[in-house]
C-alpha cells in the first residue's frame, strides 16, 4: 500500500511539470493553429537561462523563474513578428509553421550546444536532493515544488482565461476566429500575445525542469513527444485537456515505471499518442476532426 | 434620402483569386431592410466580406456615413457601427450563453454598461435567459441563430448585416428567425440581408437588391423587385409572387 502512495504521489508532482510544459503548446496551438515544435526548445532555453543564474550568481530557479519567463515572452514578441505573422497570410500555413518550428527546434538545440556544450546539466538547489518524509512515504522536495509551482501557475492562466477580457478574447479566438473578429477582437494582437504567454509559460517550465531532470540540448526531442502526447490526449488545443492528460499519463508512467523498470516508464507516452490516435482522435476535449 | 451605406463600383475576391465582385453597388437607407438575392456564386457573401474588411476592396468604394471603410479591418468596421453575422457557426460554441453575449459587447468600453444591457436582451430573448449558463454549441440551430442574431444588439449598431440566417433551418424556425429580425428593425437598425430563398427575403425586406456575376443588376423597393417579370422568371423560379 505504501508502495502506491509512494508511486502516486511521485507521479502527480511530475504530472504537474509535465501539465506545465504542455500548457503553453497547447495555447499557442489553439489560438494560432501553429504545433510547435520548438516549445520543448524553448523550455530547453528557460533551463538554460535557470542553471546559469543559479551556477554563477547562486540565485534560487525559483526565484529566477518570473525573469525566465519574461526572457522568454520577450523572445516570443520577437518571433511573432519577424517569422509568424508573415506566414499567417500564407495559404500553406500549417506546413509552413511545421517546417518552421522545426528547423527553429535546430537552430536552438544547436545554439545551445555551441555556447554551453552537450553536458548533461542540473540545477542543484538545497531542495532538489531533499525530501519530505510521511510516514514511509518519502516526497523529493524539488518535485513537490515544482509541481505546486506548476499547479499555481496553471491556475492563474485558468482564471485568467475564464474571468479577464483578454482571456475571453483568447478564448473566442481560439472557438471561431472570424467571429471573433467580427465582435471586435483584433486576432492578430491576440496571437501575438499568446504565443508570448505561451512562450513564458516556457520560460516557467524550464526554470522548474532544470532541477527536476538533468538536461542537455538535444533532450528536447524526448520532450516534443512527450508533450505531444499529452496535447493529443487532451484535446489539441484544449488546456484543461492537456492538464489533465499530463496528470494520468504521469501517474500511469510512473506506475509502468515501477512494475516494468524505468526504461519502459517514457514509453507509457508513446503508446498512449498511439491508442489515443487509432480509438479517440479527438482526444479527451477535442471536437472530433472534420471528414470534409 | 441620404444613404447610410454606399457601395459604388466595387471589385473584389478571395486573396489572389479572380475577383467575384466585379462592379457592384448598393445603397442603404437608414431603418430600412435591403435584401440582396441572386443565384449561387453571384458575390453576395462576398459583398457583405468586403464591406466588413474582410476582403480587400481593389477597385471602387465603401463608404459608410461619408467616410470610407476601405483598409479597415473587421474589428475596425464594428466600431463605426457595422455588425456582420456569418453564415452559420458564428458562435464559439464552447462558450457558454452569456459568455457569448459578452464578447458581443467586446468592443464596448463600459463593463457596467455591458452586463445592463445583456440582461436586456435576456428579457428580450427568454431562450437566452433560460440556456444563459450552457455552452452554446449545444444548443438547437434555430436558438444558435438566435444567439447570433441578439449578440449583435448588445451593441445597439446602426447596420445588422446578416448573412443567410436562415440557413439548414426548418420553415418554422425560419419564421421565428424573420421575426427577430423584424425586431431588429423596429429597434431602428438597418438590416442588410443576404438570402437564398429570394421570396422569404424580399417579402421581409423594404429593398430588394439583385446581384448576378458580381454586378448589381437591379436595385428598387422590395415589391418592385418582386413584381418584376424578368426578376421572377430568373430568380423566384418563374411563380407568381403571391
Amino acid at each position: 500500500m505504501a508502495d502506491l502512495i509512494q508511486i502516486l504521489v511521485l507521479g502527480l508532482a511530475l504530472g504537474g511539470v509535465y501539465a506545465l510544459m504542455g500548457a503553453g503548446l497547447s495555447l499557442v496551438f489553439g489560438v494560432m493553429r501553429i504545433v510547435n515544435l520548438a516549445h520543448p526548445s524553448l523550455i530547453m532555453v528557460g533551463a538554460y537561462v535557470a542553471y546559469w543564474a543559479f551556477r554563477l550568481y547562486g540565485i534560487d530557479p525559483l526565484v529566477i523563474l518570473p525573469v525566465a519567463m519574461i526572457i522568454l515572452a520577450a523572445t516570443g514578441v520577437l518571433l511573432y513578428k519577424l517569422v509568424f505573422e508573415r506566414e499567417a497570410r500564407s495559404a500553406k500555413y500549417s506546413e509552413m509553421t511545421v517546417l518552421l518550428t522545426f528547423a527553429l527546434a535546430m537552430v536552438i538545440e544547436g545554439a545551445l550546444g555551441t555556447a554551453f556544450t552537450n553536458t548533461q546539466r542540473v540545477t542543484s538547489p538545497d531542495y532538489a536532493t531533499d525530501a519530505f518524509f510521511i510516514g514511509s512515504v518519502f516526497i523529493p522536495k524539488g518535485q513537490l515544488y515544482a509541481g505546486i509551482v506548476s499547479l499555481v501557475i496553471i491556475f492563474g492562466l485558468a482564471l485568467f482565461l475564464k474571468f479577464s477580457r483578454f482571456g475571453y478574447a483568447i478564448r473566442a479566438t481560439t472557438q471561431n476566429r472570424e467571429a471573433a473578429e467580427l465582435l471586435g477582437v483584433n486576432v492578430n494582437f491576440v496571437g501575438l500575445v499568446s504565443f508570448a504567454i505561451g512562450l513564458g509559460l516556457a520560460g516557467a517550465a524550464g526554470s522548474l525542469v532544470s532541477f527536476v531532470f538533468s538536461f542537455y540540448p538535444a533532450k528536447h526531442w524526448e520532450w516534443i513527444a512527450i508533450l505531444m502526447s499529452l496535447v493529443v490526449l487532451g484535446g489539441m488545443g484544449s488546456i484543461l485537456g492537456t492538464v489533465l492528460a499530463a496528470y494520468i499519463l504521469s501517474v500511469v508512467a510512473a506506475f509502468v515505471g515501477f512494475y516494468f523498470g524505468a526504461t519502459w516508464s517514457t514509453l507509457t507516452f508513446f503508446v498512449a499518442l498511439f491508442v489515443v490516435l487509432m480509438v479517440r482522435p479527438q482526444g479527451l476535449f477535442g471536437e472530433k476532426p472534420e471528414l470534409a | 434620402m441620404s444613404e447610410l451605406l454606399e457601395v459604388t463600383d466595387l471589385v473584389a475576391g478571395y486573396g489572389d483569386g479572380p475577383a467575384i465582385l466585379n462592379g457592384a453597388h448598393l445603397s442603404v437607407q437608414p431603418g430600412k431592410v435591403h435584401c440582396i438575392i441572386g443565384p449561387n456564386g453571384a458575390g453576395k457573401s462576398t459583398l457583405l466580406k468586403a464591406i466588413v474588411g474582410m476582403l480587400k476592396v481593389r477597385q471602387g468604394d465603401v463608404r459608410f456615413k461619408g467616410k470610407s471603410l476601405k483598409g479597415l479591418r473587421p474589428d475596425q468596421v464594428l466600431r463605426q457601427g457595422i455588425c456582420f453575422v456569418p453564415q452559420e457557426r458564428a458562435l464559439f460554441p464552447k462558450m457558454t450563453v452569456r459568455e457569448n453575449l459578452r464578447m458581443g459587447g467586446f468592443s464596448m468600453p463600459d463593463k457596467s454598461g455591458l452586463e445592463r444591457r445583456i440582461d436586456e436582451i435576456e428579457e428580450r430573448f427568454p431562450i437566452l435567459k433560460e440556456r444563459r449558463d450552457q455552452h452554446a454549441g449545444t444548443m438547437s440551430g434555430g436558438q444558435q441563430q438566435t444567439l447570433a442574431m441578439a449578440r449583435t444588439m448588445i451593441l445597439k449598431p446602426e447596420i445588422v448585416m446578416l448573412d443567410e440566417p436562415s440557413l439548414g433551418l426548418a420553415p418554422k424556425i425560419v419564421k421565428e428567425v424573420f421575426n427577430i429580425m423584424q425586431v431588429m428593425a423596429e429597434e431602428g437598425i438597418t438590416i442588410l440581408l443576404v438570402e437564398q430563398n429570394a421570396l422569404m427575403g424580399l417579402r421581409h425586406a423594404d429593398w430588394g437588391v439583385v446581384l448576378d456575376l458580381g454586378k448589381t443588376l437591379f436595385e428598387g423597393p422590395a415589391k418592385e423587385v418582386l413584381g418584376d417579370p424578368r426578376i421572377q422568371e430568373l430568380y423566384l423560379g418563374g411563380k407568381k409572387a403571391a
